[in-house]
């Protein structure tokens, strides 16, 4: 019985293996062993000297930057002040955040469309036409940056609730406070330092979505890292496989580095 | 010495009073109004263009239920329950291989593999839109390594359609519904197998009427997630299939970059509405499920 | 192999024997039984104490079928049930904590087994009500386990480990869980309900004051092996080794000298009992069996007194530094404070002898 059941577990095993290797092995082959050329790997040399990959790499980096800085500069204190101060206010939030699960992106990204052909229809007149200029600028879309901190807002909450839960804020606020510390510093010098796992288990999932992400980026005409990969695919396709293959390593070294780092609870993000 | 004392002991505690309410509302404040700006203006706007339409000659607008209507009809319903196909039978099928393998991760005592797949799974359930559908392109593509090399387009095999869409979306399907189900699966406690067992049960009647009538609730809760999940995707089906298969994501983009028809966007308006209740309802089932889930898992 | 009779309490016709023999079982490198050989009589309420890691709950288990032993066998009214798959073993287990099917209500976890035997749902349903009844739940039939609370929970764990009237009751630590309160009246309980049904049951705990309270029999275990098997009274009155005569009770230690069969300590010479060689020896004494008066002269002086209610246990440090408890009459320690010179002295009786440990 023990041993049908090793059997067992070892079939069901090598058939998973099989189904999510094979693709992976595949694509490596598809982009060394080109028709006509042999092996060859100029899909790899070719890829930084390739137009628009710098750039849109860059993009999807500073987006991903600026997203993480603000939906951690909006959540955290708010969490935080939830269990301390305004236990009331939780499921308020907690609603909030769930909102955008609710929204698929394709969804969220008509509406924006939506609200920013407001500017030029009813706007033009007034100052807050600038802002609507600004943050669809080209360089920098800030639009982009709006968009994902709320996409990326249900699982920074379930991140940061597991963290918080794990730790008694109000013990450690006030055993700093007691201690002498101001407010900011029992913030930053006691209870920070304990949800690091928390925070960098949040800041991987909003990295992984907004790198990944494409529908609201090329609905808008943006061109991100996700949307160059499509582009490039049309023309080059050896290209855009190896690219691809990049960077599903890229996530999973990320995501190696973050359980060395003690993170745990990794949820899907969502997929554009 | 004795007073310096007592204003210590006593005056955090009338400061803290006053100024702890401050902070409260003060730190969930920015939250608040970054979501109702962010968010509430483009939900508005899903509402408000959902049920207007704007006279293509005078400008004028006016509220009407016939971007709802249009969007239950035709190709658009055609691609709605063609979503719904999808991410259904996807779900189904990634929830039914999804339980055994996880299973089979709990089972194993092996520290090494439990982590190798959550980890897996962890990248996997993420590793969705353009570089997946480029992935399977290069492997089962028309000119895909596995269809050049095992001949697979004489017997028929087109990556591009409905089935090919399942076989790719499985590939994310399967880790997440690992992730939702292992915790489930860690939290069956072994007292309840022998219970079951000192009870006269069989490993076969443990399973049918305790193992499974306990998972159920994250069995069917991951089930929904897998159909949300499936069901927003947009990406991977753009990237593989263009509009080969009917699917209503599909077509909000096509409607809204006016590729089909000009003057649509306030028709892809009322379908983003079609699909919001939609997930809407996928949560209000899943939100309790879970709930329920907890209560009996952690106790 | 169920009777269905429609009265309850009933007494079994005829109670099991259980018998272990020889049995042994390595995990890795621990051994957790190293040849246990015990035997439970018909309708003897058993208990199997010893320090965690002992091999007493391994050994329930191989009764239960959980475990394997790699050699030895298990016998039930002389027959072997060594290999008998778990779930066609004839017993009933209550287990630690949290054994209740979470998606069940308190009648239909007791009518569990009754179903798996295709017992019909109106018979089920009420042999279970009565069992609810027997253990004092007969109105949270309808409650979940996540409704009830911790002793509740335990009790309809019994009630299901009844349900299938089998031969032999096994409970493995079911109070460790509790609080102190509900642990008193549970085990109380437990033991009315086991002599109303005569059934031959194994009490696993590491507490020894429970098993003393309810056991007929308490069988001392030491890293897999039995190191006494007797009643109660005979376990706390004349331990047979030092480790159970430590384990069972309070037990002070005080050195003394051993000569052909009697022993020199604190003054007196004393017959002494206990395989040990002649020489430095510890004697073995009860806090009740310690005297202290205060004496000017004494070298001993008192360190420590808690009030336990009728007595006082008073905490003496003799000259030579060795701590002993000892228990006085509530109304004699009064006036004795810390720091109090006394004297020491045991009563005229032979006395439990051990190698010298070295503090």
């Amino acid at each position: 019985m023990a041993r049908r059941l090793t059997l067992w577990r070892w079939i069901v095993l090598g058939l998973a293996a099989l189904y999510f290797l094979v693709p992976l092995g595949a694509s490596v082959i598809f982009t060394v062993d080109v028709p006509g050329q042999g092996v060859t790997f100029d899909a790899y040399t070719k890829i930084l000297s390739t137009d628009g990959f710098l750039t849109s790499l860059l993009l999807s980096l500073e987006l991903a930057v600026a997203t993480i800085a603000v939906v951690l500069l909006l959540m955290v204190p708010a969490m935080v002040a939830l269990r301390l101060g305004a236990p009331r206010l939780r499921p308020v939030v907690e609603v909030v955040c769930s909102l955008p699960l609710v929204v698929p992106p394709i969804a969220f990204v008509a509406g924006i469309a939506t609200v920013l052909k407001w500017g030029p229809e009813y706007l033009s007149r007034t100052p807050l036409f600038e802002t609507f200029v600004v943050i669809q600028d080209d360089s920098f879309p800030v639009v982009l940056v709006l968009a994902y901190v709320v996409m990326a807002l249900p699982f920074v909450y379930r991140a940061l609730d597991a963290g918080l839960r794990a730790i008694d804020v109000r013990t450690l606020v006030e055993a700093a406070r007691s201690c002498g510390a101001s407010w900011p510093q029992a913030l930053v010098r006691a209870v920070l330092p304990n949800l690091r796992g928390a925070l960098l288990n949040a800041a991987f999932l909003t990295l992984a979505l907004v790198l990944g992400e494409f529908t609201v980026a090329s609905l808008l005409g943006f061109r991100p890292f996700a949307v160059w990969i499509y582009d490039v695919g049309g023309s080059q396709a050896q290209m855009s496989v190896a690219v691809s293959v990049l960077s599903l390593l890229v996530t999973w070294a990320l995501l190696l580095a973050l359980a060395g780092a003690g993170g745990r609870n990794r949820t899907a993000s969502s997929r554009g | 010495m004795t007073t310096a004392l007592s204003r210590v002991d006593v005056a955090p505690v009338a400061s803290a009073k006053r100024r702890r309410r401050a902070p409260g509302w003060l730190a969930v404040l920015p939250l608040l109004v970054f979501t109702a700006v962010a968010f509430g203006l483009p939900a508005v706007a899903i509402l408000d263009g959902a049920f207007t339409a704007k006279d293509a000659t005078t400008g004028a607008t006016s509220y009407t239920g016939a971007n709802m209507t249009a969007s239950l009809q035709g190709p658009y319903l055609t691609a709605l329950l063609g979503s719904v196909k999808l991410s259904a039978i996807s779900a189904a099928l990634g929830a039914l291989i999804g339980l055994p393998l996880a299973q089979a991760v709990v089972s194993s005592r092996s520290r090494w593999l439990r982590e190798a797949v959550l980890t897996a799974s962890g990248v996997l359930a993420n590793f969705g839109g353009v570089p997946l559908a480029f992935a399977f392109v290069a492997t089962l593509g028309n000119a895909g390594v596995l269809t050049v090399h095992l001949g697979l387009k004489d017997s028929g095999w087109d990556l591009y359609s409905f089935w090919g869409l399942v076989l790719v979306y499985l590939y994310f399907l399967i880790p997440l519904m690992v992730l939702t189900i292992t915790p489930a699966l860690d939290g069956l406690r072994s007292q309840w197998r022998e219970a079951a067992l000192n009870n006269g049960a069989t490993g076969v009647q443990y399973w049918r009427h305790v193992a499974l009538p306990v998972l159920a609730p994250s069995l069917l809760g991951g089930l929904v997630l897998l159909f949300g999940s499936a069901f927003a995707a947009y990406a991977t089906a753009a990237a593989m299939v263009g509009s080969a298969v009917p699917l209503v994501t599909l077509q909000i983009a096509d409607a809204l970059s006016g590729n089909v028809l000009v003057g649509q966007e306030n028709v892809a308006l009322a379908l983003s509405l079609d699909m919001v209740l939609v997930a809407g309802l996928v949560m209000a089932v899943y939100l309790p499920l879970q709930r329920r889930s907890a209560r009996w898992l952690d106790a | 192999m169920t009777h269905m009779t429609a009265t309850l309490p009933e007494t079994l016709e005829k109670a099991a024997t259980v018998e272990f023999r020889g049995l042994r079982r390595e995990f890795g490198t621990t051994v957790a039984l190293d040849g246990l050989d015990l035997t439970v009589r018909p309708g003897e309420f058993l208990a199997l104490l010893g320090p965690s890691g002992c091999g007493k709950t391994t050994a329930l288990r191989m009764l239960a079928g959980f475990e394997h032993p790699d050699s030895g066998a298990v016998l039930v009214d002389g027959e072997d049930v060594t290999h008998v798959p778990a779930h066609r073993r004839d017993a009933g287990m209550v287990f630690q904590s949290y054994s209740l099917f979470p998606h069940l209500n308190a009648v239909d976890n007791v009518a569990f087994g009754l179903r798996m035997r295709k017992v019909r749902t109106a018979q089920r349903r009420a042999r279970a009500a009565e069992l609810l009844e027997l253990v004092g739940l007969g109105d949270k039939g309808e409650r979940y386990p996540h409704q009830l609370s911790g002793g509740q929970q335990q009790r309809i764990a019994l009630a299901r480990a009844l349900a299938l009237r089998p031969r032999v009751l096994l409970l493995d630590e079911p109070l460790s869980a509790l609080d102190a309160k509900v642990r008193l009246t549970l085990r109380e309980e437990i033991r009315r309900l086991q002599q109303e049904l005569g059934i031959t049951t194994l009490f696993v705990t590491h507490d020894q004051e429970e098993a003393l309270s309810v056991a007929d029999r308490v069988a001392v275990m030491r890293a897999g092996r039995l190191e006494q098997c007797a009643e109660p009274a005979e376990l706390y009155g004349r331990p047979a080794t030092a480790f159970v005569a430590e384990f069972v009770g309070t037990m002070s230690r005080i050195p003394g000298e051993l000569t052909d069969g009697t022993v020199q300590v604190l003054g007196q010479r004393l017959p002494a009992d206990g395989e040990v060689p002649d020489g430095a020896v510890d004697v073995l004494v009860r806090p009740e069996a310690v005297r202290v008066h205060p004496d000017e002269q004494g070298s001993a002086r008192l360190v420590a007194t808690a009030f336990l209610g009728a007595v006082v246990r008073a905490t003496v440090r003799l000259a030579d530094g060795t701590e002993v408890k000892a228990d006085l009459p509530a109304h004699e320690a009064t006036g004795l404070g810390a720091g109090t010179a006394v004297g020491v002295s045991l009563p005229e009786r032979p006395v439990l002898v051990s190698e010298r440990i070295q503090k």
